[in-house]
């Protein structure tokens, strides 16, 4: 295994412990904001602690039921889609880097993606998957 | 940094993903470290691709060794996606007709 | 690459013609037209003849085996499809899409049968798992085949991980993806590999192996085989195990030697326990589903052979067991669907009441357990001639225990027979058309040929 190690010692930039300093100061400034402001308000607001004060409280609407309520299968439906044809955006980044090497014929080979990706679009809505009406 | 951190920490996300779907009984619970496992594959991918990169980069500026590490990753990532959506549909499924998702309900098929 | 693409197109076809029509006859025939169009355009490429030239960038290696293996397959689903068509459209509410679903399997399994990139592997075996999952879950109401699609879902992921993890330890290693040239372009100043390589290469073997459903990874297959709604059963039991093989023969062809000498004392082990569990279990099952499930683990232990040694002869090993494999599993899961009582004793009395029905069945099961004069037993005879040839007399231990696993088998494929011969009852039997028998017939006889001239089939191999 000797031969691992340096194989990153050797890149261009060297790798140590002092450039991770920035984002240990950042994490160290965010658990202590957090940390600070929970604390402070804790200790400068007023406490008064009566049964409608601990009340679980909306708007003003008096609550009612439990919030672990099954929802409408439509969420899920359009959630599940969602993350389907966010992720697929993906395959455009690496293109995006390459545009201009990859010319005429890459851009055909994005387009005939798109085209299939479309042709997905099309069956979902074409089989009243994002009909929100009944 | 050394490239063994990288394997230690990956190999200890995807060994918590591994322990995680053997013993939890909750089938959300089970699929979420089974993405575990997938990002700690993501992570180290990223890794070797750098270290491949960084011993070319040595003899030649303009390697370009690694970079299909990093595209495999897209590849995971998207696949990925296509296995949740397929998984979170079957979970739904299950859940409309039996009101759980605990996979100590599995039971019915062995006999 | 024809294939590939052609496969992909028709599953997207299908989609579409379950949007247009609902008429069930009219999705049956279009399915059959892209099969016949699938055959036809994979022939054209064994000839050189390409529908689109597509570069590849090496990530894809067209070989003989690899297109013949694709032509048997799909003439297989175009069986299947003209067997049990019927049931894949009534097996759910979406008749269309469930053809789609299985042309994308196809999609996958003519991925897997000529990758040659870590990448192309994991990609192959994904589009033909995710379409399982779909299909295990068919039959939304019912409960057992929920679960055997959720079980199969999460086992799937998982060895879908262990895969992951496997080619990227064997990335991190050798530096490229391509199985074929990770050995000469690291091995150039850097002997030291350290253990990282075989590990990796374990972990692929391992997801491998529980996409083929081998011992001590094969746990999963009874429940989600009895789970699914039948006819998926019989695509998933015969198509996707046979490709699941071809593409861990792919492999293995290549990566071998670098497992070493551990290689040669592991698979031996598997095999065996492949055999044992799935014969022995096999015994004691009541309904006939359930035993055909651990029945299709003792074959896939036969199948293994075919990874064990590595010549010409295992290949037309592996072809000729998946051609006899497939139809004959694929004849018998076709009957079960027609079957009220998927039990041994809904078996009694078969052979009165429907003649025809009795005795394909009974010509498919002589062929599953081996014996002479049907497609099995040459596909038994070459695996283990194979064996033999490689390894000459130090293999012959193995050759004997498959045989005795063998002579178990014929135990239970003998107690339908049995039933359906020897026993009195009252088979309840949904209607069977003139059309279903023939094709049931047709289908016995292709076994019979097959066993009689196994020649034929493999000739046409060599072109």
């Amino acid at each position: 295994m000797n031969w691992i190690p340096q194989l990153l010692e050797i890149a261009p930039a060297a790798n140590t412990a002092d450039n991770y300093l920035p984002i240990a100061i950042q994490l160290i400034f965010a658990a202590g904001f957090v940390a600070f402001m929970i604390a402070f308000s804790a200790w400068a607001g007023p406490k008064r602690k009566t049964s409608d004060k601990l009340e679980n409280f909306t708007s003003g609407i008096a609550s009612h039921g439990d919030a672990r309520q099954p929802m409408a299968i439509k969420y899920f439906l359009v959630a599940i889609l969602f993350v389907l044809f966010d992720v697929e955006v993906i395959f455009f980044y690496p293109y995006a880097i390459n545009f201009k090497e990859l010319g005429w014929e890459g851009f055909f080979a994005v387009l005939m993606f798109v085209a299939f990706f479309l042709i997905g679009f099309i069956y979902i809505i074409k089989k009243g998957a994002l009909n929100w009406e009944d | 940094m050394p490239i063994q951190y990288y394997i230690i920490l990956s190999l200890a996300l995807f060994c918590i993903g591994i322990v995680g779907v053997l013993t939890r009984r909750n089938a959300i619970i089970i699929f979420m470290c089974i993405e575990l496992m997938l990002n700690a594959v993501n992570l180290l991918l990223v890794a070797f691709s750098k270290m491949h990169y960084a011993a070319a980069a040595v003899a030649n500026k303009a390697a370009t060794e690694g970079t299909e590490g990093q595209l495999f990753v897209f590849f995971i990532m998207v696949v990925a996606a296509a296995e949740v959506s397929v998984g979170l549909a079957i979970i739904v499924m299950m859940y409309r007709n039996i009101h759980s998702v605990d996979v100590s309900f599995l039971n019915r098929l062995k006999n | 690459m024809n294939a590939i693409i052609f496969s992909a197109l028709s599953g997207v076809a299908m989609m579409f013609t379950g949007i247009f029509t609902t008429n069930k006859s009219a999705i049956r025939n279009v399915a059959v037209i892209a099969l016949l169009g699938l055959i036809i355009v994979n022939l054209l490429h064994s000839y050189g003849i390409f529908v689109v030239r597509v570069n590849t960038h090496s990530m894809l290696q067209f070989e003989t085996f690899g297109l013949f293996f694709n032509t048997l397959v799909f003439a297989a689903t175009l069986l299947f499809v003209l067997l049990s068509g019927k049931d894949v459209t009534n097996a759910g509410t979406y008749g269309a899409e469930y053809f789609a679903l299985i042309f994308f399997v196809l999609c996958g399994v003519s991925i897997l049968t000529c990758y040659n990139s870590l990448l192309m592997l994991f990609i192959g075996i994904e589009i033909l798992s995710i379409p399982l999952y779909i299909l295990t879950g068919a039959d939304k109401r019912n409960l057992k085949s929920n679960e055997a699609s959720l079980k199969y879902f999460l086992m799937g992921s998982f060895s879908t991980g262990i895969l992951l993890m496997g080619i990227t330890l064997v990335y991190g290693i050798t530096g490229t993806f391509s199985i074929e040239a990770m050995r000469p372009a690291v091995s150039v100043g850097a002997p030291n590999y350290g253990i990282l390589e075989p590990v990796g290469l374990l972990f692929i073997f391992i997801a491998l192996l529980f996409k083929v459903s081998a011992a001590p990874f094969h746990f999963w297959t009874p429940d989600v085989y009895d789970g699914a709604p039948t006819v998926f059963t019989s695509f998933m039991a015969t198509i996707v195990k046979a490709a699941g093989f071809v593409s861990f023969i792919r492999l293995f062809d290549a990566r071998a030697i670098e497992m070493g000498i551990s290689w040669k004392i592991i698979l031996p082990v598997i095999i065996i326990a492949t055999l044992l569990i799935g014969n022995i279990t096999a015994v004691f099952q009541q309904s006939v589903k359930r035993m055909m499930a651990y029945s299709s683990i003792a074959q896939a232990g036969f199948m293994l052979f075919a990874v064990y040694v590595n010549n010409d002869m295992s290949k037309e090993g592996i072809l000729l067991y998946t051609a006899a494999y497939s139809i004959a599993t694929i004849g018998i899961f076709a009957i079960l669907t027609r079957m009220k009582d998927i039990t041994f004793d809904g078996f009694n009395g078969l052979a009165k009441k429907h003649p025809v029905l009795a005795a394909t069945n009974a010509v498919f099961l002589l062929s599953l357990a081996g014996i002479p004069l049907t497609a099995g037993f040459f596909a038994k005879y070459y695996m283990l001639a194979a064996v033999v040839k490689e390894n000459g007399a130090g293999a012959l231990w193995l050759v004997i225990v498959a045989v005795l696993f063998a002579a178990v088998s014929v135990y239970y494929y003998f107690r339908v027979i049995q039933a359906m011969y020897f026993k009195e009852g009252e088979p309840e039997i949904t209607e069977v058309s003139g059309g279903f028998k023939t094709a049931l017939v047709m289908l016995a006889v292709l076994i019979v040929l097959i066993g009689t001239f196994p020649s034929a089939l493999l000739n046409w191999f060599y072109f």
